[in-house]
């Protein structure tokens, strides 16, 4: 009667050295220890690594904060009453309308300025309630011309 | 063949069992394994929890404030740290040694740091806030029992200047309050960030993302401008010896403002050491007060507009009025006889005005007023900005007298800002600008700007040229102490009792003056409106208009305004200026 699988399995046999065997497993361990010490120089080279990286990190950011510091003092020795003060101390003094002149260029002119009514037509008109001879139906008028002008250089 | 003993036999008859017990659980773990691949996701989740709690640690990292500048870009809140520290008393090996060295660099009692590195407890708190300095001394020590706690802090570079207007900073660094750091809380203050952070030392450290810091932002404001005006301002609350006085300067034509100045200020650095409230408190927006005749500008404007007067128009004056059963007088009780519309105005006459408000009824009068935006906020973008307060018709309270009192300016509220806006309109030949503090916003993805808006058209270019002609009158005739030779000036002073629960105040600091002033008058660059509270003159022509030509006299150098008989040449010769010092 041959024998089942499971009388196979735990029939008692005497133990036999197989070196096929055996030095296939000491050559698994000796790799396994290979991938094992190059892995844990792998990480701890990583540790070091992020551990650089990290500290640069700390570095950069306490150089921001300096540089913000800095900042933040340079504001401080430019303010408006410091500076003032300053040019007050070596012989500055604050500017009156009287010291500015106006020079006009000819040809140059980027931002067109609206000039006030000449002196005269101001006075005559200190005494009573201002004159306006332009009422709305005037500028209706004058709009309604200008529209109707426009049409007719079209038409032609 | 060997028959099988009967132990062999015993255990071939339970081998199967056995095997059949194993493949069961087998089996079993298998479809647990299955099973635990396809958790529902809350249970995933809070498993994955457990397990990152081994390997991570969370740090709460506050997000960078954004900076606030100046309209030239001169900074005006800055971030700067500050730290704590703290020790663990077990982990300290030189207790003496230790102790004497954070005393020198703190500059703190030896025997106080000493008693805290030797106490029993875990960790004992040193000393906080200390500056940026003195934590990177303690952290050159490297020493392993101090713990250094990062703060961050507001730190507004210019002290008191414009405080009311930046505001200050609550909560270490984190919570915006009052002025721009409190309306724009939520785009200055970025996102604070919980940050899983592995302990796996091989795990690459965690980078901030840079959408954490919040957005910088551009005031419309002027430092130079706000430097003066706030030095007039002070100068003329001393000598007047007034309660305390607020000046607004705005650029009519886009609705930026370029100076904002309460007085007495604070300093927002120190602002937790102020002893009056009311310090904090920007009075150009949070305070509302009766105008009084200054308002008398927007009647007559609305009257015109509506169509209810002319400028020849002309009313008799008794010098007194009754509405609503309620007398009105003019200043000093004088009749004035037959008067125009912009008599009233040069010479304030509050039953003029009455009457001119009576005329236009009630509709025609509180449409007016609404369309130059009182009672209702500005949106000028300030922190709790008051809306005023404006009773119409039909509201509880509401008499006929409100009719005739408003005309003048009493019995209604409104803020600074309010009025100036509605005086920018009328600079602008009609048309309101939204008012406005902040230009620019500057986020990771760039620069957005803050186009000037329009809100509507008060009044048309025509009513407008009328009452800028008044104004002009108003200065040369009733107001010469805002008269600046070589500019047009166009203004009107106010005077406004002031009501109180128990009746109107009387005695010589009993009233608010105020000046609304632009120039040049026929092409205003900047409105100015100064407000002066409780002074020791009276009446706002023998004030204010000093105050504001005082304020002018800087801002056409400082904006380059040229006189009006360089405009005149200029228009004259189509050319443009440059400006030299002489």
């Amino acid at each position: 009667m041959s024998q089942t699988w499971l009388q196979h399995t735990f029939s008692r046999k005497r133990f036999q050295t197989r070196n096929q065997a055996t030095a296939l497993a000491i050559f698994g361990v000796a790799i396994l220890l290979i991938l094992g010490s190059l892995y844990l120089s792998q990480v701890a080279s990583f540790a070091i690594t992020n551990r650089e990286i990290e500290d640069l990190i700390r570095r950069r950011d306490q150089l921001k904060r300096q540089n913000e510091q800095l900042i933040g003092e340079i504001a401080s020795f430019r303010t408006v009453p410091r500076l003032f003060a300053r040019a007050v101390e070596i012989g500055f003094r604050p500017a009156s309308n009287n010291d500015i002149d106006y020079i006009l260029l000819e040809g140059y002119n980027p931002q067109p300025a609206v000039a006030p009514p000449d002196r005269a037509a101001l006075s005559d008109a200190n005494g009573a309630a201002p004159a306006y001879d332009e009422t709305f139906s005037s500028w209706l008028e004058r709009q309604f011309t200008l529209l109707r002008d426009q049409f007719e250089s079209f038409g032609k | 063949m060997q028959a099988p003993t009967p132990r062999q036999s015993t255990i071939q008859a339970r081998l199967p069992f056995v095997a059949l017990f194993l493949i069961l659980m087998a089996a079993y773990l298998v479809i647990n394994l299955a099973n635990f691949q396809f958790f529902p996701r809350s249970v995933r989740q809070e498993l994955e929890k457990i397990g990152s709690s081994i390997t991570n640690t969370t740090l709460r990292v506050p997000a960078e404030r954004g900076l606030i500048f100046d309209r030239d870009g001169e900074p005006l809140a800055f971030n700067i740290v500050q730290y704590r520290l703290g020790v663990s008393p077990a982990l300290v090996a030189d207790a003496d040694g230790l102790s004497s060295q954070v005393a020198e660099i703190l500059d703190i009692d030896a025997f106080e740091v000493y008693r805290k590195t030797i106490s029993e407890n875990v960790w004992e708190f040193v000393a906080g806030p200390i500056s940026a300095e003195q934590g990177e001394a303690i952290a050159a020590l490297d020493e392993i029992a101090l713990g250094l706690e990062e703060i961050p802090k507001r730190f507004y570079p210019q002290g008191t200047l414009a405080a009311h207007v930046i505001g200050i900073v609550l909560d270490e660094g984190l919570v915006g309050s009052l002025g721009v750091e409190g309306a724009y809380n939520d785009t200055l203050a970025g996102r604070v960030l919980d940050l899983s952070v592995s302990n796996v030392p091989f795990d690459l450290p965690e980078e901030r993302p840079a959408e954490q810091r919040g957005q910088d932002i551009v005031l419309t404001l002027d430092r130079d401008i706000q430097f003066w005006v706030e030095s007039e301002l002070q100068a003329a609350v001393d000598e007047y010896r007034a309660f305390r006085g607020t000046v607004i300067v705005m650029d009519p034509r886009n609705g930026d403002v370029l100076a904002l100045a309460n007085y007495p200020t604070m300093d927002p650095n120190y602002f937790l050491d102020v002893e009056d409230p009311s310090l904090l408190e920007n009075a150009a927006v949070q305070e509302t007060f009766e105008p009084g005749s200054i308002l008398q500008v927007l009647t007559v404007a609305g009257a015109l507009e509506a169509g209810i007067i002319t400028p020849y128009w002309t009313y008799n004056d008794d010098g007194s009025l009754e509405v609503g059963g309620r007398e009105i007088w003019n200043r000093h009780f004088r009749a004035q006889g037959t008067t125009d519309a912009a008599t009233i105005l040069i010479r304030s006459l509050n039953a003029g005005a009455a009457t001119v408000g009576l005329e236009m009824g009630t509709e025609d009068f509180y449409s007016t007023m609404r369309a130059f935006g009182l009672g209702r906020a500005t949106g000028v973008g300030l922190f709790a900005e008051d809306a005023g307060e404006l009773r119409i018709e039909g509201d509880t309270n509401w008499n006929e007298s409100y009719l005739g009192f408003n005309s003048f300016g009493q019995d209604l509220k409104v803020t600074t800002m309010q009025l100036i806006t509605a005086f920018a309109a009328i600079a602008n030949n009609g048309i309101m600008r939204q008012p406005r503090i902040v230009k620019q916003v500057i986020s990771e993805q760039g620069a957005e700007d803050a186009r000037p808006t329009t809100v509507r058209r008060v009044v048309s270019t025509e009513t407008a040229a009328i009452v800028r002609d008044m104004m002009l009158r108003v200065v040369r005739e009733g107001a010469p102490g805002a008269f600046m030779r070589g500019y047009s000036i166009a203004g009107k002073p106010g005077t406004a009792w002031i009501s109180t629960a128990v009746g109107q105040e009387y005695g010589p600091h009993s009233s608010i003056v105020t000046f609304a002033g632009f120039l040049p008058a026929y092409d205003p660059e900047v409105v100015v409106l100064v407000k002066l509270d409780r002074p020791n003159e009276y009446y706002g022509y023998n004030v204010t208009p000093h105050v504001f030509k005082r304020i002018a006299d800087r801002l056409v150098i400082l904006l380059e305004i040229p006189n009006d008989e360089v405009r005149r040449r200029l228009e004259a010769a189509a050319t443009d200026i440059v400006v030299g010092g002489g």
